[in-house]
């Protein structure tokens, strides 16, 4: 297959990844100084945080792109094979089970793929760094400072109380089975 | 095709449309898990659930059913006509069945020796106190079919028998999307961020699973199958009965319970990406599953166009395990169909009857009968023992059970 318009929107944002990481990027990355540099510097992991997510997505969403591509050709095969190269309206129900089964099977084989499995689990990995800055971040600027509780302490609660019940549930046990050794 | 021709089909699929828009507008009643039953035991969220005995006199052992902690149980009594609950009741088993309810809060820290040590290990203590009986029977099925054989492998001697349906024990198989995908994921990312996993995260993964069929062509087909047939009096019921089927199975698939966290890391973390419960190297609380301590009758069953359990990562319980009773059983279905499917009741249920009958009696004879009265029984227990004293633990603990169910029924038609 020659070079599709996908493949050269891949090597765009290559680039422009690699270029922003030897430039923008380091600037960003560079240790904040003064009173304010702890905020300074969590704010600023924040968009490399979100760079790493837009470049995740966009390999994924060009592949995806890919694979629609590759089944919308299929599809235009199948039709000259077995509809002789003719859609009109009479041959919808014809025309909707070929590409639904063509859509189908080509994206059941691309899910298969290392491709996407690399892609998904890379969109994923970013995509909870970004959600988990982004709580962060909400808990830090606006919870903490109305004396709201925040999800880490929430957690710590709910943390407490399992062991608590779990304790309780032991200790019933142990009562129960020293009864009944009695 | 003329053009008139091609009018007159395009009116029928707007028929069919208008029509199913109809029939959705009456709201129609389509409850799930109608067996009627009672919750018999609660802890924290999870609930055991008794189903009232369909025969006067059940088989001895009695059955619980292990289901998985993604989606809910209910999938076993869907439909009244297809219910694979309903259909061990009616083979004459006791059954119950775990409900692991829906956690939220601290229940993110529970883990997998919380679900298998605690919740499973008490539903079964309980129902040994009520049968009177130290054995009982687990079927186990998808996830829940992966807990009963790590149970059974920690608590051999509280197990008569395992039947496990649609269940991996060998993760490490490249036949499963499912398997290949969970190998990429950055498992603790997504707890750490999550603490308790989201049902719709996961459904959303199933949904990609094939996402043309299940989100487009699923919902054309529903609205496909209705008839529109004026002259067939008994085309109407169909319909009706159609989309209230298609209306449950849409209920189950998207009732996903979310995922205690805790759970979910080990689960995918052990068993998808490191492959160790096969391997004996999978640890529940500091204890090791050895499956070779499974020595009980064991029956394998299996869909051979699973998508989401494959065969290969079932087939090797068989190898791994040192009972010498043990089945295999593969039907040509798919993971859900299975249980809803029309083999489900023709084949399925009888051939798991079938085989769990003769090896659910206390003497290990299985020539006990079902519905027989006290005369027979003192028959049998003479046949058994040679003497005819109501006094035998096993007519005692019939009697018990007897008692209960009894209690039971008046209980449910009081409600």
């Amino acid at each position: 297959m020659e070079k599709s318009n996908f493949e050269s929107t891949r090597e765009f944002y290559d680039q422009w990844i690699n270029m922003y990481k030897a430039t923008m990027g380091k600037l960003i990355e560079m240790p904040a100084v003064g009173p304010a540099r702890e905020k300074s510097e969590k704010m600023m992991k924040g968009f490399s945080t979100f760079v790493n997510l837009y470049a995740a997505g966009m390999d994924t969403s060009s592949n995806l792109q890919e694979v629609f591509l590759e089944a919308m050709q299929k599809v235009q095969e199948k039709i000259s094979a077995d509809m002789d190269g003719e859609i009109n309206p009479e041959k919808y129900k014809e025309f909707y089970d070929i590409w639904i089964q063509t859509y189908s099977e080509t994206f059941k084989d691309f899910a298969k793929s290392g491709h996407f499995v690399s892609d998904l689990g890379r969109l994923n990995a970013n995509l909870m760094d970004y959600q988990k800055y982004n709580r962060d971040m909400l808990e830090e600027n606006y919870l903490k400072p109305m004396n709201l509780p925040t999800k880490t302490e929430i957690d710590e609660i709910n943390k407490e109380l399992y062991t608590l019940k779990k304790t309780v549930k032991e200790l019933t046990r142990q009562i129960k089975e020293l009864k009944e050794n009695k | 095709m003329n053009e008139l021709k091609l009018t007159e089909e395009l009116t029928e699929e707007y028929d069919k449309f208008r029509h199913g828009i109809e029939l959705l507008m009456k709201s129609p009643d389509f409850s799930v898990g109608t067996t009627p039953s009672e919750v018999f035991y609660t802890e924290d969220k999870m609930k055991l659930i008794h189903y009232i005995p369909a025969v006067a006199k059940t088989h001895p052992v009695p059955v619980l059913i292990v289901y998985a902690l993604v989606n809910r149980y209910y999938i076993l009594d869907l439909q009244p006509d297809k219910s694979v609950v309903k259909k061990l009741l009616e083979e004459g088993f006791d059954v119950y069945v775990i409900d692991w309810g829906y956690p939220s809060g601290p229940d993110r820290y529970l883990t997998l020796d919380d679900y298998v040590n605690g919740y499973l290990h008490n539903s079964v203590e309980k129902i040994k106190e009520i049968s009177g009986l130290d054995k009982i029977t687990l079927l186990g099925v998808c996830q829940g079919g992966t807990f009963s054989i790590m149970y059974s492998a920690l608590h051999p001697e509280n197990v008569k028998n395992l039947v496990t349906l649609v269940a991996p024990v060998n993760f490490d198989s490249n036949k499963g999307i499912l398997n290949l995908w969970a190998k990429g994921l950055d498992v603790d990312k997504i707890v750490d961020y999550y603490g308790i996993v989201p049902g719709d995260f996961l459904n959303s993964a199933f949904l990609l699973l094939d996402p043309f069929r299940l989100m487009i062509d699923k919902y054309i087909g529903m609205f496909e199958r209705i008839e529109c047939n004026t002259d067939d009096a008994t085309c109407e019921v169909r319909n009706e009965d159609y989309i209230k089927n298609f209306l449950r199975m849409e209920k189950w698939i998207f009732d996903s319970p979310d995922q205690a966290g805790e759970t979910f890391r080990q689960f995918m973390k052990d068993c998808y990406q490191k492959n160790l419960l096969i391997k004996n190297e999978m640890e529940l609380n500091g204890k090791k599953i050895n499956l070779k301590n499974i020595t009980m009758p064991v029956l394998n069953v299996m869909a051979e166009f699973d998508h989401l359990v494959p065969n290969d990562a079932s087939i090797p319980l068989a190898d791994a395990i040192s009972s010498t009773d043990k089945d295999t059983l593969v039907f040509p279905t798919g993971h859900i169909g299975i249980f809803v499917g029309s083999k489900s009741q023709k084949e399925v249920c009888p051939k798991i009857a079938t085989w769990l009958k003769p090896r659910s009696f206390l003497n290990g004879k299985g020539d006990e009968k079902i519905g027989s009265g006290k005369k027979e029984r003192l028959e049998l227990a003479k046949e058994i023992t040679g003497s005819g004293k109501e006094e035998l633990p096993e007519l005692a603990r019939e009697k018990k059970l007897e008692q209960n169910i009894k209690k039971r029924k008046s209980r449910v038609n009081k409600k």
